[in-house]
């Protein structure tokens, strides 16, 4: 019953986005081009009856021609679950940022950056989270080439307050 | 045993009989020193867990009188890594290596920290914790039992009170 409807709300919003729905492991699917994202999310995050409020989790993904970022929607308040895809560019991989709509999108979009380099706009501290500041590349990435043995047998070089 | 230790040995009982033990200052200081070593616990990873169970009642590790797991590097004179080293973690394990008072040893603990285990071909890791300090004893396992670790603290005290003798035991044929 509650799927129906989220499902009627959701086919509804990718009309007006020209997203895609699927279902994929019992969860729906709304792929969307990144210019519509916070649009989505706003409104997927006030659904009537079936809101789609808590931001389980944000990561990257490298598709080697495009990059995706996917979001991991569900509510404390019932047991609907959506995940929303957004499909960005790979030469100019920028999107959104979702830090105005849940504040613990922070640290996920930093993992994001550090691992895919997708810069999110409108981030008040997008810098690396994981890897150290002067590393350099995005480890995760699909052409991304891992340095030698003895390269990281070499002790580098701490810098202060990192 | 061969006759030779042994007239040593009994020499040394009736010695102790009267109240005097000759040494030599060196031996005498290792002696103390293999009896009570204070580890830094520098742990990582989930070889830390099996560090602090091996301290636990279970396991007591205090029997050999090496209980003080000290959280200060100056207070300390071996230093366990236990885990995965990463190379951001790298130069923090060197600088509380280069913290810890002489003498001082290191116990590599666990795959990653001999040679990086499975990881050792990840981008982040430092491939085996001997590329960043000075390592006595390589314990394998992942992560070793507690027992592993007790032997190979046991292992290092041989080391100590043999100095001369780079390997004590041959291990493969």
């Amino acid at each position: 019953m509650l799927n129906k409807i989220l499902r009627a709300r959701v086919s509804e919003l990718a009309d007006k986005v020209n997203g895609q729905v699927e279902e994929s492991l019992g969860v729906l699917e709304l792929t969307i081009n990144y210019p519509y994202v916070l649009e989505v999310l706003t409104r997927v995050k006030n659904f009537a009856d079936v809101p789609c409020d808590f931001l389980h989790d944000l990561a990257g993904m490298d598709l080697e021609d495009h990059f995706e970022v996917v979001y991991q929607l569900s509510s404390l308040r019932g047991p609907q679950r959506l995940r929303i895809i957004a499909t960005i560019e790979r030469e100019n991989p920028v999107i959104d940022s979702a830090t105005p709509l849940w504040k613990g999108a922070d640290f996920l979009e930093r993992e994001a950056f550090d691992m895919f380099g997708i810069q999110f706009r409108g981030h008040p501290n997008l810098k690396r989270i994981y890897m150290w500041d002067d590393f350099e590349g995005h480890p995760m990435r699909k052409d991304y080439v891992i340095e030698s043995h003895e390269q990281r047998a070499v002790m580098r070089i701490r810098k202060e307050g990192e | 045993m061969d006759v030779k230790r042994e007239k040593e040995l009994r020499d040394a009982e009736a010695a102790a009989e009267k109240n005097i033990l000759l040494t030599s200052v060196e031996k005498f200081l290792n002696w103390g020193r293999v009896h009570s070593f204070w580890p830094c616990s520098f742990g990582l990873a989930c070889c830390a867990i099996e560090m602090a169970s091996s301290g636990d009642p279970r396991y007591d590790l205090s029997r050999f009188g090496y209980e003080v797991f000290q959280a200060s590097p100056r207070q300390a004179d071996l230093m366990i890594v236990a885990g995965t080293l990463t190379r951001k973690m790298a130069p923090i394990a060197r600088r509380i290596y280069d913290q810890m008072p002489e003498p001082k040893w290191v116990i590599a603990m666990g795959n990653c920290a001999c040679s990086g285990g499975p990881f050792a071909d990840s981008y982040a890791v430092v491939p085996g914790a001997d590329s960043i300090v000075p390592i006595d004893v390589y314990i394998p396992g992942c992560p070793p039992r507690p027992e592993s670790l007790i032997f190979g603290m046991l292992h290092l005290k041989q080391k100590i009170q043999n100095p001369a003798k780079a390997r004590l035991i041959k291990h493969v044929k």
